[in-house]
């Protein structure tokens, strides 16, 4: 059911993947595929499990010591979840977006440079070039050009938030993982925010979690349902939301949910 | 849909429009009856009624078109509710064109009988389209009422019976031209009529595709026979 | 009719509302009252501190050493005492409390480990500070067999640390857990996680904890008498017993020399005023911060 009969490669496969908060199980073997260069939506109902997947992807799990995935994750060919490399650099390649906007109590521009100094040495013109170019691609340069050595605090929630992603993109990332980005935006920065993740597949493969299936709708290529722990169906957006499968789906779409 | 909107003014609002479309095709329905009566038993009591029920027709769609619109903007319906409101929005306007088509057949029927009849065999082939036509759309409305899928189908393959009816009457028709040219106003206003009952088949053949629409999700317009009965099958 | 029901109950003769608004009135007037009261005593302290040590500001209290009896003289060995000590103990203090607090807040979340050590450190915070003397002589000045500069420090030092462990562990902990997945999310290592982004996030707070553990300090004197003790010279021999502010007046404040009484005033007012500079400098860090 998961498996995309379409010419895209899947950049992210998942197998067979299990989670556990402790003893109780949160995802129950999810299989599916996310097409790369694409924006893929998680939604479902609050628990289903679509952020706990999310958060699979770059194994923020693991700085919780009671949450434990066992399946693959498989990108380019490597197990991400067994993966002897260091989990930093899995993080690098999978850039994270959160619910709520979290600057680093640090200026515009280190905010950005931040993430870059972990893994590049890079000149100081080269360090301006890289923060100009992932402000330009996160549509904010215009705003904060003038103050990139103010405080990040400072910023409008929606500014924040493209503070945010302007961040992970600048490392470079071939994945982007978004968990809820808008619930805390009103409708314009949302509506910013949404024209952005158009922008960004051009280069990357994006993953949004959304408890907005408004958005979900307007955003993504592709949309994956879920329910209690159990992928329920993956589909083109247009389907999912025109013509689902199942009828859970329907009835989740619909608001005949409960 | 068996399960309940979390709004139940949702439902509420999509089940009345649903219930006023059918009423519409009831309209409808009757309209064509009326029609095809003036025609068949010469009986022009029914002028006055057809010219009323032509107006209610004209106000339900108006007024249909209009709730469709606030219900879409207000609640965004999706998936089944979306094509079901849809299919809605297009069934009114086919409806309608059913009422205008019923208005053309009663114009014609009158102005045959004003001008004295002329005698012509083969008016039969006409009833036999008409009822046809009549139970198509009947159907149509019965398959849409209930989202039925395989009695939609149905009424999709049995518009050709309508459409090579029309034809053999126009054969008919032909003839009798050439043969005797007093016949000529006659005959053409006979095949306005049965063009007229060929249109309500086609209309009615329509609304059984936005019956499957509906219930499939897939889109049979101008489709072949063998995808048809796939999506009737799936 | 309906509406008249809900008219009637809404109303300012409702003998429940009544009773409610007399109870309000006389519990903030009670309250008001017993602020005025506590605030009374505290003026009080604060106003006999300056008639009485205000004169005893004068610039040889900063000059000139502690006099014997009858003689002239000011604080200037003790101020210099106190400040070597106080500021001595708070750099041995602070890394040691900052890095323990970090390891409570930061890494040993989930170990059994960090939960005793934050119990024990709770006892210590409210340890009296005599006990801290006690134990400092036994294990360094008897063993020494002098008291000594570094005795003093290191009692202080003692004092501090379970302050700064305190306020660091809550500080960091205030640091909202989304700051650290996101920098954790960059592929940041968690060491660089807490010294770039929890660290910088909590700065302010941290900063008052020591502020206010050097005021804590600076007007000890229990822990000095076992250790330090005093000195009637200028030293800067840590190994040396030195003089200190708080000593200096218990020791002349005891004594039953009027002018000897006048410089405990001049350096408790001083020690007062140093500590309300304190309060009030990290105050104005937190306000700020926010």
């Amino acid at each position: 059911m998961a498996e995309l009969n379409l010419d895209i490669a899947p950049k992210i496969k998942v197998n067979d993947l299990n989670f556990y908060y402790g003893a109780f199980k949160a995802l129950k073997s999810v299989s599916l595929d996310i097409p790369e260069k694409k924006v893929t939506a998680f939604i479902g109902p609050s628990g289903c499990g679509k952020s706990t997947l999310l958060r699979t992807f770059n194994r923020m799990f693991e700085l919780y010591p009671d949450q434990r995935a066992e399946g693959e994750i498989i990108m380019d060919g490597e197990n991400l979840l067994t993966s002897k490399r260091d989990v930093g650099l899995i993080r690098a390649e999978i850039g994270m977006v959160f619910q709520k906007p979290t600057p680093f109590p640090m200026s515009i521009y280190d905010n950005i440079a931040f993430g870059v100094r972990l893994f590049e040495n890079l000149s100081r013109s080269a360090m301006e070039d890289r923060v100009e170019s992932a402000l330009t691609k996160s549509a904010l340069w215009k705003e904060v050009k003038d103050k990139l050595h103010q405080s990040g605090n400072g910023l409008s929630g929606g500014q924040q938030q493209r503070l945010c992603i302007a961040r992970a993109i600048a490392i470079k990332p071939k994945v982007l993982l978004m968990d809820e980005p808008c619930s805390a935006l009103d409708p314009i920065s949302t509506g910013f925010i949404e024209e952005l993740i158009g922008e960004l597949k051009k280069d990357y493969t994006v993953v949004i979690v959304t408890h907005n299936m408004q958005q979900a709708a307007r955003a993504s290529d592709f949309t994956a349902y879920m329910y209690l722990g159990d992928l329920i169906e993956l589909g083109k957006t247009d389907d999912i939301f025109f013509r689902p499968k199942d009828k859970r789906t329907e009835d989740y779409i619909t608001g005949r949910f409960g | 849909m068996d399960q309940t909107h979390i709004s139940s003014q949702f439902d509420a609002d999509l089940e009345d429009i649903r219930t006023r479309m059918l009423q519409m095709g009831g309209l409808v329905e009757q309209q064509v009856r009326a029609a095809i009566a003036i025609y068949a038993d010469s009986n022009l009591g029914h002028q006055e009624t057809i010219k009323a029920t032509e107006v209610r027709i004209n106000q339900m769609e108006i007024e249909l078109d209009d709730r469709c619109t606030h219900l879409i903007v207000r609640r965004q319906p999706a998936a089944g509710d979306l094509r079901l409101v849809m299919a809605i929005v297009k069934t009114i306007t086919d409806l309608e064109r059913i009422g205008d088509e019923a208005d053309k057949i009663a114009r014609y029927a009158i102005s045959m009988q004003e001008r004295g009849q002329v005698h012509l065999p083969g008016f039969s082939d006409i009833h036999i389209a008409a009822s046809t036509a009549v139970s198509m759309l009947k159907d149509a409305l019965d398959a849409f009422a209930r989202l039925d899928v395989s009695m939609a189908g149905n009424i999709v393959l049995q518009d050709k019976h309508i459409d090579n009816e029309f034809r053999s009457v126009l054969r008919q028709l032909i003839t009798f031209m050439m043969e005797d040219p007093r016949t000529i106003s006659t005959a053409l206003d006979i095949i306005w009529i049965a063009k007229a009952i060929e249109r309500i088949g086609d209309h009615a053949q329509n609304i059984a595709e936005y019956v499957i629409f509906v219930a499939k999700g897939t889109d049979v317009r101008h489709a072949s026979k063998e995808t048809l009965e796939q999506a009737v099958a799936s | 009719m309906e509406a008249n029901l809900h008219h009637e109950a809404i109303s300012e003769h409702n003998p429940i509302y009544k009773r409610r608004r007399l109870l309000n009135r006389l519990l903030m007037v009670v309250s008001l009252s017993m602020l005025l009261y506590g605030l009374a005593w505290l003026a009080w302290i604060l106003v006999t501190l300056l008639i009485e040590g205000g004169s005893a500001l004068k610039p040889s209290l900063f000059t000139e050493m502690t006099p014997p009896p009858g003689g002239n003289g000011g604080l200037a060995n003790a101020i210099w005492g106190s400040l070597l000590m106080v500021s001595t103990a708070t750099l041995l203090g602070t890394p040691v409390g900052i890095l323990a607090g970090t390891y409570l807040a930061e890494y040993g979340r989930d170990t059994w480990l960090a939960p005793a050590t934050r119990f024990l450190n709770d006892m210590l915070l409210s340890a009296p500070s005599i006990i801290i003397g006690l134990f400092i002589y036994t294990i360094y000045v008897a063993k020494v067999k002098h008291f000594s500069g570094w005795g003093g420090t290191l009692a202080l030092a003692l004092i501090v640390i379970p302050v700064v462990v305190r306020t660091t562990d809550d500080m960091l902990k205030l640091v909202p857990n989304s700051l650290r997945e996101a920098a954790v999310a960059l592929g940041c290592p968690m060491w660089k996680m807490v010294t770039m982004v929890c660290y910088r996030a909590a700065r302010a707070g941290i900063l008052t904890g020591v502020l206010l553990a050097v005021a804590r300090i600076a007007g000890e004197t229990a822990p000095l008498l076992f250790t330090a003790l005093n000195n009637q010279f200028w030293s800067s021999d840590m190994n040396a017993p030195m003089a200190n502010l708080p000593v200096v007046i218990f020791q002349f404040a005891m004594s039953p020399y009027a002018d000897w009484q006048r410089l405990a005033w001049g350096g408790a007012a001083l020690i007062t005023i140093g500590v309300l500079g304190l309060n009030i400098a990290a105050r104005l860090i937190l306000s700020k911060k926010n």
